[in-house]
């Protein structure tokens, strides 16, 4: 194998305080196919920009054919290296043609003459990247991918040894994302074209590239075969997410599987798997019931008058509720039903309700699951809302005392805590 | 093949009009001359003749040869620099070139600064090192890191001309004296033009045009960003400074004879770009030719419209290249230029 890039101890800084490269030490050999991958901010680019020649490194060199490469002038580097740029938008209306001649430059007379040798290799690089239909279109007429494609057949004009690109892919959708890696592959096997290529799709690069070098912080975290990379320990440690490394089964190649954190439970949520019985009145429960709602929460309502506002509101949610005509006291078989709700419930939340003689069986029911998860909210004591002379109090205490009982001073806190429970009740592998 | 016959049709044109503007320039004045006897004049000055040959060789001829120098050398700085700023909106007077070497040459004029050194004048050469240094200042207040984005170059232009304007109304103020020579070279005028003015500045002129010339094909590449135009293998840093140093060099020259005749350098190369294209190579002579053309013409109508009042070739210029550049503007759709 023949080296034809070595970089050595390069450093380098935007300015002094921040390094951008903290010493990395990198040969690419002839035909290799290397994606540089790595997290935002980690250097990548910075490092392509080195290499490319556009900044020059604070210490370390690179070196192209072991020549230095900021000794070599810009006219002989352009015919040994060219480069893709990340970002390929041109407010000019040239013809793609003329662009494309515009890689022939670094060969061309100052005032660019066109030799045949020139209009040969402008030919072939638009019948390789397959974009001679579009000879005589401007470049802005033309898709993301067909763009794209352009500018890398300006870059083969150049007949390069090694080929940089820059993201290639980013703004593009998979279909093209698809083509010019197919491309970039054919380029490398059978052109024999060396490619260096700067990209942020972990699967993308581990599917084409022979090797893959991880950056974190300016530094090789890893490098070399995408088995060897792509681990799901560096993965984790470099992207401090936790993913699944899975095989391709048709390529023996490894990919990524993100793994999404709480969004995983949202599913359970969606299908209303979570249960909570609120037990209000009065337009106590209003808020808590349109938060329930828009969570998407299953609610039902503990014994509810009709006409009652918190009647009103469940009823145009849809929820299930246990009610009772207006104005009177809660029979045996209301406790019933409301029963049967309890026990369906994961959770049984009690709004800030007055108490009466008329709604105390529902307090007084509670007190009958001590195993319960039971969530109270109480910003205002239970005296202040009691109107049975105490014995609401009383019914309080004891709910109290239930381990399974939390108490809650705030709306916010008591649904952050519901959203914490769901969270674990969902079906989180 | 119809891009070629496209060419044919826009240089033939081109040449076309270049004879007749001559020809009508040459004929229209403050009196008109009938082409008979111009064409006489211009071989012989005998009896009858005399006259007119002093009228033609000495006050038209000049004039008419530095009308075309000052529009085309505006018009050449307008494509350099909105190549090299990759921005359509940018023209000489914008960048506030034409501010530096304006306030530069109200010193001269009011302190009486100008004399010849060897064979250059010194008013160009004042015009010029006022115009660099406003361009240097401008460009470096509005580079941020190593890039130059197009709004803060304008808004820079922009402020930068305004300070100096006002330095300049300054010393107008303290040399009341010069007031009226200094007004009328701020309109813009070629009144008064002699062989004399066109030798002063045609060396800074032909200086200027050297890097223009040499760096045209570079230039396109510079289109294409200037990170591609370095992958391209171009010294874009160095091209861009000789480039930029060429046509404030060509501003400043014509600026010192001139005074600020406005919105040649933005109108004529986009007219110059929708008729030939993008690239340099041909842009580049053929923004040139048309701008002389136009400031001929212009120069004509100052001369003639209001006998033996002459009118300000700027306020023709800008009275006539506003509203066209306005019309541009509003039929432009696409983003590209």
């Amino acid at each position: 194998m023949i080296e034809m890039l070595e970089i050595e101890k390069l450093k380098f800084s935007y300015d002094d305080k921040n390094t951008i490269i903290d010493e990395i030490n990198l040969a690419i050999n002839q035909q290799e196919f290397t994606a540089i991958i790595g997290p935002n901010g980690s250097g990548k680019s910075t490092l392509l920009k080195n290499i490319s020649n556009l900044f020059t490194p604070d210490s370390g060199a690179i070196y192209l054919n072991s020549k230095n490469l900021n000794r070599i002038q810009p006219r002989e580097l352009a015919q040994k290296m060219s480069v893709v740029p990340q970002d390929t938008n041109l407010s000019f209306n040239f013809t793609v043609y003329d662009i494309v001649m515009m890689g022939r430059h670094p060969y061309q007379g100052r005032w660019g003459r066109v030799q045949d040798r020139d209009r040969e290799k402008v030919e072939e690089a638009l019948a390789l990247t397959d974009t001679r239909q579009f000879r005589d279109r401007d470049l802005n007429s033309l898709s993301g991918g067909e763009r794209q494609r352009v500018i890398i057949a300006r870059a083969l004009a150049q007949d390069p040894e090694i080929l940089l690109l820059d993201e290639p892919t980013s703004s593009l959708d998979i279909n093209y994302q698809r083509e010019i890696f197919d491309l970039l592959s054919y380029l490398n096997q059978e052109k024999n074209l060396t490619i260096l290529v700067v990209s942020h799709d972990l699967n993308l690069s581990s599917q084409y590239c022979s090797r893959l070098i991880l950056i974190d912080r300016g530094r090789i975290f890893a490098g070399g075969s995408p088995q060897e990379v792509l681990t799901e320990e560096n993965i984790g440690q470099v992207y401090q997410t936790e993913v699944k490394v899975r095989q391709n089964y048709l390529t023996g190649r490894p990919y990524v599987v993100l793994m999404p954190g709480r969004a995983e439970c949202v599913p359970a949520r969606l299908q209303q798997d979570f249960k909570i019985h609120l037990i209000s009145g009065g337009g106590t429960g209003q808020e808590l019931l349109q938060q329930f709602y828009e969570r998407n929460y299953h609610i039902s309502c503990g014994v509810l008058n009709q006409g009652d506002s918190d009647w009103e509101l469940a009823r145009r949610l849809g929820c299930e509720i246990v009610d009772i005509a207006p104005f009177s006291y809660i029979e045996e078989s209301d406790l019933q039903r409301n029963r049967e709700k309890i026990e369906e419930a994961d959770l049984v939340v009690v709004a800030e309700l007055p108490f009466g003689h008329g709604n105390l069986k529902n307090l007084e029911q509670l007190t009958g699951f001590s195993d319960k998860q039971i969530f109270l909210l109480q910003e205002k004591s239970i005296a202040e809302r009691d109107y049975t002379g105490g014995q609401a109090a009383k019914l309080w205490q004891q709910l109290l005392d239930f381990p399974m009982t939390r108490v809650f001073t705030g709306q916010q806190q008591l649904l952050e805590q519901i959203d914490e429970m769901a969270d674990q009740t969902g079906d989180c592998s | 093949m119809q891009i070629k016959h496209k060419y044919f049709i826009v240089i033939l044109g081109t040449l076309a009009a270049v004879i007749i503007s001559f020809i009508i320039a040459l004929v229209h004045g403050s009196t008109d001359i009938p082409l008979r006897t111009v064409i006489q004049a211009l071989f012989s000055a005998e009896g009858d003749l005399a006259r007119y040959a002093i009228i033609i060789r000495r006050i038209r001829l000049p004039r008419i040869a530095l009308s075309f120098l000052v529009g085309s050398g505006l018009a050449l700085a307008g494509v350099v620099f909105q190549g090299v700023i990759r921005n359509p909106m940018v023209d000489p007077y914008i960048v506030g070139i034409s501010a530096g070497a304006g306030t530069a040459v109200t010193f001269v004029i009011v302190y009486n600064l100008s004399f010849s050194l060897f064979y250059f004048s010194t008013i160009p050469l004042f015009a010029f090192v006022g115009a660099l240094l406003t361009v240097m200042l401008v460009y470096n207040l509005a580079r941020v890191g190593s890039k130059i984005p197009v709004m803060t170059f304008l808004l820079a232009g922009v402020a930068t001309a305004f300070m100096l304007d006002a330095v300049r109304s300054f010393v107008m103020v303290l040399g009341t004296q010069d007031l009226q020579r200094v007004v009328f070279w701020l309109m813009g005028s070629l009144s008064g033009t002699s062989w004399s003015d066109i030798t002063m500045i045609l060396p800074y002129y032909l200086l200027g045009l050297l890097p223009i010339i040499f760096f045209a094909n570079d230039l396109n590449l510079i289109l294409m960003g200037e990170e591609s135009a370095h992958h391209l293998g171009l010294n874009v840093e160095k091209v861009k400074k000789l480039l930029i140093a060429g046509a404030t060099l060509v501003t400043a020259a014509v600026v010192a004879v001139s005074g600020s005749i406005g919105f040649i350098g933005l109108v004529v190369p986009h007219i110059a770009r929708l008729l030939i294209g993008p690239d340099h190579r041909k842009l580049l002579p053929l923004a040139a030719v048309l701008g002389g053309v136009f400031l001929m013409l212009s120069d004509m109508l100052a001369r003639s419209l209001l006998p033996p009042l002459e009118i300000p070739v700027g306020i023709i210029t800008a009275l006539v290249g506003g509203p066209y550049f306005i019309y541009l503007l509003r039929r432009r759709k696409s983003e590209s230029w």
